[in-house]
């Protein structure tokens, strides 16, 4: 039964076992195990289940926020002498002598999936990415198609699946005896914008080569499709 | 219309007592989904069991013939059928959210999802979490689910920061389904072709096998025979984890021909 050292301002206050299928609940409240008498305390703050395969510290929504080494954590599965900070006050989790430990982080790896606080991951990203907004705008880049030939202006890739072709309802439409209903799409996908042929004789053609299934679009690409050319350019 | 072959199974692994993981394939819907809970004691099967039963729950209710009024609420980049995932997929975390809530013990239960659902001749894919969805298409492997971890959104935005985070961000999730009322799933519109091979997991596949390996298996084993190798790969590996897969795989793809022409082929097909 690992223990629970509850420390304020350097001096021990308490000690708790943590019982294997056991909760520990901490708070300001009386009807809390560990409670703490402190107004940067939740009613009800946390609780630490102590499970089969380790022992689990979960913040109950309160107000200040429950922290294990420093990092804001939603839950967050303890190892030897991880420090839990809790308003003002510490509790120290450790394993007794010669008691098994549960692995997890201390092996290399972390097979526990937890969550971040939403404000915590914005500090960390604030913290490591040097010009955040910029690399953010960048990230979130639309493509756009500007006419060369058979058409005017410029069109936003705002949707996820674009369609091309002489259908009426496609997206953009293109006239041309040899086109298809729907010639092509235009898939927006994590690596980035994706060309597909889809039916009709004649195929699309990227940079003047025909476009057999699909391809990834790079920027300045030339897209030929029946009596359009357009060129790709990302925002 | 897309002809599917598909095949999902869920495994504990080599060293969890329980199974967190959930997974449900509707080849009626064309819907299929795979769930990895996270929480203390029971809380992680409870978070994903909810999120898969609401997902096929909510899809099922516009099957062909039933009645049901169409969203208000929609997201004009997207398909009508995207839309109605999206809603599911928000549904879904509500309903943990509000189970997580309502219990001490579950609070702090949360889940990942990812999902494939078929239109027409396209196929939706959208994820909440870090459990991925993978699409073969002419032999080559790519990741289009986006992992939302705490690394994987440093890596997109600074590479070069990223390199010097822990290694604990790796799982560390930005977002889950039930931590908090409302989620950003990221949805993705793709066309299908013939021969293209969809791969859902949780991170106990990923996390013991590399994608390349996972693009062999299922390309040259049948959906049902591949999950099989996939998950002893994982267990033979250590199985540190619950593992999930499916494997849907696009046989072929008809075109509605209409007239006597399509009356014909339909007859023959």
């Amino acid at each position: 039964m690992p223990i629970l050292t509850l420390k304020f301002k350097d001096s021990n206050i308490g000690e708790y076992d943590i019982k294997e299928g056991q909760s520990l609940t901490i708070g300001r409240l009386d009807k809390n195990d560990i409670v703490i008498e402190n107004l940067a305390v939740s009613g009800r703050h946390a609780k630490i289940d102590g499970m089969d395969d380790g022992y689990l510290i979960t913040d109950l929504k309160s107000k200040n926020g429950s922290f294990v080494n420093d990092l804001q954590i939603s839950s967050h599965w303890l190892e030897n002498n991880d420090v839990i900070k809790i308003g003002k006050h510490i509790l120290i989790f450790a394993y007794k002598e010669g008691e098994k430990h549960f692995e997890s982080a201390a092996s290399g790896t972390m097979d526990q999936t937890m969550v971040m606080d939403t404000a915590a991951h914005k500090d960390l990203l604030a913290k490591s990415v040097p010009d955040l907004d910029t690399a953010m705008k960048k990230k979130e880049s639309i493509g756009i198609l500007s006419f060369l030939s058979g058409g005017e202006g410029e069109i936003e890739l705002t949707k996820k699946l674009i369609k091309i072709g002489k259908d009426s309802s496609s997206d953009i439409v293109v006239g041309g005896m040899m086109v298809g209903k729907t010639a092509a799409t235009i898939s927006k996908r994590p690596q980035g914008y994706h060309l597909s042929y889809v039916e009709g004789m004649s195929k699309p053609k990227v940079n003047n080569e025909a476009v057999k299934e699909s391809v990834l679009l790079k920027e300045f690409d030339i897209i030929e499709i029946g009596s359009v050319k357009m060129e790709f350019i990302l925002k | 219309m897309v002809v599917i072959e598909s095949s999902g199974i869920t495994d504990v692994g080599r060293k969890r007592k329980g199974n967190e993981d959930a997974l449900f394939l509707d080849n009626d819907q064309k819907l299929y989904v795979v769930s990895d809970g996270m929480g203390g004691h029971k809380a992680g099967e409870v978070a994903s069991e909810i999120v898969v039963e609401t997902l096929r729950d909510y899809i099922k209710r516009f099957k062909k013939g039933n009645d049901v009024e169409e969203l208000v609420d929609s997201d004009e980049t997207l398909s009508k059928k995207a839309n109605r995932l999206l809603s599911g997929i928000h549904l879904a975390n509500k309903g943990v959210w509000k189970v997580s809530n309502s219990n001490e013990s579950y609070s702090g239960m949360g889940a990942t999802v990812s999902t494939v659902y078929f239109d027409d001749k396209t196929f939706i894919s959208a994820n909440v979490g870090d459990s991925p969805i993978f699409l073969v298409h002419n032999e080559n492997i790519e990741l289009i689910s986006v992992p939302h971890t705490v690394l994987a959104e440093h890596e997109a935005l600074n590479p070069e920061g990223a390199k010097s985070l822990g290694k604990e961000y790796a799982h560390m999730l930005t977002q889950a389904m039930g931590i908090g009322e409302t989620v950003k799933p990221d949805i993705f519109e793709t066309p299908c072709f013939k021969g293209d091979i969809l791969v859902i997991s949780s991170d106990g596949l990923t996390d013991m096998v590399s994608p390349e390996e996972i693009g062999d298996v299922v390309i040259s084993e049948r959906p049902e025979k591949a999950c099989r190798s996939l998950v002893d790969l994982a267990n033979d590996r250590g199985g540190k984890d619950n593992i999930t897969v499916i494997v849907i795989k696009i046989k072929k793809i008809t075109k509605k021909k209409g007239g006597l022409l399509g009356l014909i082929s339909r007859i023959f097909n």
